[in-house]
Order: structure tokens, then sequence, then C-alpha cells
């Protein structure tokens, strides 16, 4: 059983560090947010490893919070991105007005 | 019944860990935005829903309430993975980034890899870049 453990440890290692690869490598923003999506799960499944190596429930909070972490920071990425083009192309008047 | 229950939590593990890093080898060789949502949405989620239930398997009887954390993790990554990739290739549709239109992956067998000035020249257009802002 440790040895399966360490296999699943070194392939979620390599695939973090392929996804730093594409972070390094990608032409635009959204690889780079994909790229972090896959760190984030990585990371999850590295918690889930640690919690089967050491027969402990407890991380599976920490499961929890990781996961919402990377969703809220995608939504909050991808949300960022498109009002910033909105308000440089689609709607320049409306969002002037808006603004105090 | 032990080994048995080792046997399928192994298995599970190495399963889902060889899902993501599917996933990372499909974010790095993949030629688009839109390719690479597509590798990874669907491999990350049934990777991490295979180490949710390895862990669950491994866990068994004597940690009954877990299971419904685990469960519950299951189904937020099967709820959120979709959304986030689909808002991801939404943004990618909206600002026109450059698709990959049936054109012949460029590796290390095509011959423009080979000769970089000849047939090479024919490189993909730089997509436009999300985050500044023109002049």
């Amino acid at each position: 059983m440790p040895i399966v453990i360490a296999i699943s440890f070194v392939m979620l290692a390599a695939a973090i560090l392929l996804a730093l690869v594409r972070l390094r490598r990608g032409p635009s923003v959204l690889d780079r947010i994909l790229s972090f999506d896959l760190i984030s799960t990585a990371v999850v499944g590295m918690i889930v490893l640690l919690s089967v190596a050491w027969h402990t429930p407890v991380f599976l909070e920490a499961v929890l919070i990781v996961s919402l972490l990377g969703f809220f920071t995608t939504v909050a990425f991808v949300f960022y991105l498109s009002r910033q083009r909105m308000s440089e192309t689609d709607v320049p008047a409306a969002d002037k007005e808006e603004g105090p | 019944m032990s080994w048995l229950a080792d046997i399928l939590c192994a298995a599970l593990l190495l399963g889902g860990s060889a899902l993501v890093l599917v996933a990372a080898i499909g974010i790095v060789r993949l030629p688009d935005v839109l390719c690479r949502s597509h590798a990874l949405a669907k491999a990350m989620t049934l990777g991490i829903s295979l180490m949710l239930a390895g862990l669950w398997i491994h866990l068994g009887r004597e940690a009954a309430a877990s299971g419904l954390k685990i469960v519950l993790a299951v189904l937020f990554q099967l709820l959120t993975i979709p959304v986030s990739s689909h808002l991801l290739s939404l943004m990618a549709w909206k600002n026109n980034l450059p698709r990959w239109r049936h054109a012949p992956v460029r590796d290390h067998r095509s011959p423009s890899a080979r000769s970089p000035g000849g047939a090479g020249a024919r490189a993909r257009p730089e997509p436009q870049s999300l985050g500044e802002r023109p002049a």
C-alpha cells in the first residue's frame, strides 16, 4: 500500500509540473487559469493520498475547502476578465454613467 | 476481505491519479484553449472522484460519517468543474481566441519542427492578450 501511495504521489507531482509548464508557456490568461485549476485539483488529490496514508478522515474539510477555493478563484478571474472586456468595448458609455 | 478492499482502494487511487496525469498531459499537448478545457474537465472530474472513492473504501466502516463528506466533495466536484470550464470556454469564445482548425499538430514528427525557416513560417497567429488594454 505505501508503494501505491508513492506512485500516485509521483503521478500527481508530475501533473503539477506539467501544469507549471503550461502556466509558464500559456499564450493567454485562460490557459493559465486552466492550469491553476489543474494544480488545485492535484493538491486535493494529494490531500486524499495523505489521508489514505495516515488513515484518518479529518482532512476531508481541507478537501472541501481547497476545492471550493479553486472553483471560486476560477469564477472570480473569469468575471474580472469579462467585466474588463465589457467595459472596454461593448458598453463604454453605460459603464461610464454608472461610475460615481 | 481486507485484502479485497486494499486492492480496490489501490486500483482506485492509481486510476484517479493517472487520470489527473492524463489531464496534465492534455493541457500541455493540445493546441487550443477549448481543446485544453475539454481535456481538463472530464479527466479531472473522473480522476478526483475515483480518488475520493478510494479514500472512502480505505476508511471503511469505522468512519462511516465521513462517507457523507466524501459524497459531498464528489458532488461538489461534479457540480463545479463543468461550471468553471463552461465559463472559461465562454470567455474564450467571446474573445475570439485563435482556434485549432484541423491543422496538423506540430510535434517532433512534423517537418515544420525540423526546418523552422521553411514550413514553420505558417505558425499560428498570436492570440490577443486578455490582460492588456489597447492604447
